[in-house]
């Protein structure tokens, strides 16, 4: 019981992070990222590279890897989704285009087997009765800061200020004199570095493969819907849903059995309460 | 001429070429190339016949491939039936999932239908995977029977049925239904305020294109007499999606020559099989900003304006 507690809470702060820059992206932007798995891949695969091949210190190696990842998601942003955001389907597509070649390039150099990621620190607890590895502590708390710092830094900012504006109204966000393109690079950014953020954290107890990113993208895509689509407050409580239903399953009858839960909440949302819990719209 | 007399008088002749193909060259390698170029065929021009016309972007079209093809494979290797039943049951059981996807999915607006499609052909991927006590896992099923014994009848035999649904869904998208559901891809509010049935149109033409689906991923499976897991992978919804854009949304004749084009290409360029995913990916940044209007049907929209 104990442990499905603590076990499901590490699983929902990681789908949060990944839920929120996914819907963050979609609220400010209107782009819905398919490429937002791959920078959770890329993040994870980013710190194997540094450690593995140029021997960088770990927590060096994890810094690197969530920044140049958050720059390669701006420079997505700027030269491929720009150009094509009059329409919803092309930016779809190049966002695909852009997944797909992530994974190419990572099987291309790293090839199909499954990598290891060192530990950040390999101590194991001991709490409230439960054993569990220090990695799963530090994923959890680390994803807490990086969420409540993003909370800080949308409320309290003049930058986040002006992204919420411009999630609001694009248009009247512009005439305001906020550079409303300029938004949606920085939105695509963050999103980025957190996804890369959850794979950084994630990579020491999971198989580092190539298509790691495709999983997590369908995740966050279902607790999005279910937390309602753009809403920040709704993702988190999804990801509270998601991550302590498929751990409760996963527990009590099979890890298996767990990886249907996040379609099947999609569809029951949908039929029940389309808006999701914390939409406002029925739809966009 | 008029148009529509130039556009049989091209179909006769793309058909007649496509069924030349196999006594000019002959051989059994070629023919399967081709046989399996004709199945993703009719899988661009199911896509294309719902997604392209309404508008509806269906990033799990392998859902239903993978049902039709399973529905094959289970009722041929579980229940040893009559190969031919294969092509009936097939698209019956690919309709049930779309009816199961499109009812939630399709009466919103917005991306919901797209990316609940990509999750459930994902989900559908590790089902395969985790019951494998039923459908061979990782291996798939296998040993599935040819529906007929030489494969040139069989490449007759698929050539006819996508011939067939070909003519089906361009005559529909050409008549008063397909006037509507292209208005449903121009403004879906404004169809509803003219009392029609939005919901309605969207969801009968899912499940007709899943129903073609269905057949194509039957006549895969029998014609490489395995099925597996890899039927419902993202990546075969997405060359799909690729073949599409190649051909040009919403002409269905489109789709289908992408889906020859791009198949013969990678056969062709053998060294380059290992890249497939490579060169599809390159081929679609190149059509989504030089080309959007794809490359095949405007091709043929100028070769008629010469004719007329």
């Amino acid at each position: 019981m104990l442990q499905i507690l603590i076990y499901g809470a590490v699983i929902s702060a990681i789908y949060a992070l990944l839920a929120v820059g996914f819907t963050l992206v979609f609220g400010v932007a209107r782009i819905l990222n398919l490429a937002h798995g791959s920078f959770y891949a890329l993040g994870a695969y980013g710190v194997y590279a540094l450690t593995a091949n140029l021997h960088l210190p770990l927590w060096l190696a994890a810094i690197i890897s969530v920044l140049v990842v958050g720059v390669f998601g701006v420079l997505v942003e700027r030269i491929l989704v720009r150009p094509l955001r009059r329409s919803m389907l092309a930016v779809l597509l190049i966002t695909l285009a852009v997944a797909l070649m992530i994974e190419q390039i990572l099987l291309l150099i790293f090839g199909s087997e499954a990598r290891n990621v060192p530990s950040l620190v390999d101590t194991t607890h001991h709490l409230v009765g439960v054993d569990i590895s220090g990695q799963r502590l530090l994923a959890l708390a680390s994803s807490i800061i990086v969420l409540a710092g993003l909370w800080f830094f949308l409320q309290f900012t003049r930058l986040g200020s002006a992204i919420l504006a411009v999630s609001q109204d694009a248009e009247a966000a512009q005439y305001m004199g906020i550079p409303s393109d300029r938004m949606y690079s920085i939105v695509m950014g963050v999103s980025a570095g957190m996804a890369a953020v959850a794979g950084v954290l994630v990579a020491p107890f999971q198989t580092v493969i190539p298509g790691m990113g495709l999983l997590p993208l369908v995740k966050a895509f279902a607790i999005v819907v279910v937390g309602g689509l753009g809403s920040i407050a709704g993702s988190i409580v999804g990801a509270l849903l998601l991550g302590y239903s498929e751990t409760i399953i996963a527990f009590k009858v099979s890890i298996e059995w767990s990886q249907i839960v996040s379609v099947a909440a999609v569809l029951v949302t949908l039929v029940l309460r389309p808006a999701g819990f914390f939409g406002k719209r029925a739809a966009f | 001429m008029n148009i529509l007399k130039v556009d049989w008088i091209g179909a006769l002749f793309a058909l007649a070429a496509l069924a030349a193909i196999p006594l000019v060259f002959g051989s059994s390698y070629i023919i399967g190339v081709m046989t399996v170029a004709l199945c993703y065929g009719m899988w661009a021009a199911s896509w294309d016949f719902m997604s392209g016309l309404t508008g509806r972007e269906n990033f799990g079209h392998s859902l239903f491939i993978g049902a039709g093809a399973y529905t094959a494979g289970f009722l041929n290797v579980n229940f040893g039936a009559n190969p031919w039943w294969s092509l009936l049951a097939a698209p019956v059981v690919a309709v049930l999932f779309s009816l199961l996807m499109g009812f939630p999915t399709l009466r919103l607006r917005g991306p919901y239908f797209a990316l609940a499609m990509l999750s459930a052909s994902a989900v559908m991927q590790n089902l395969t995977i985790i019951f494998s006590g039923y459908t061979g896992g990782q291996d798939g099923l296998n040993g599935l029977f040819p529906i007929l014994d030489s494969t040139l009848a069989y490449y007759y035999l698929t050539l006819g049925l996508l011939a067939a649904s070909a003519v089906v869904l361009k005559l529909v998208a050409n008549s008063s239904w397909g006037l509507v559901l292209r208005a449903i891809r121009g403004d879906e509010a404004t169809c509803q305020a003219a009392g029609i049935n939005v919901n309605f149109y969207k969801i009968v033409s899912l499940v007709i294109s899943a129903a073609i689906a269905g057949l194509g991923g039957a006549l895969y499976a029998h014609y490489q007499l395995q099925v597996g897991p890899d039927l419902f992978t993202v990546v075969l919804s997405i060359n799909i999606i690729i073949m599409v854009y190649v051909g040009g949304m919403g002409s269905i004749y489109g789709p289908i020559g992408g889906a020859l084009l791009l198949n013969v290409l990678t056969e062709t360029l053998r060294g380059l099989s290992e890249y497939r995913l490579w060169v599809y990916t390159l081929v679609l940044v190149i059509i989504l900003f030089f080309l959007p209007q794809g490359a095949i049907a405007p091709l043929w929209r100028r070769i008629r304006f010469m004719f007329t």
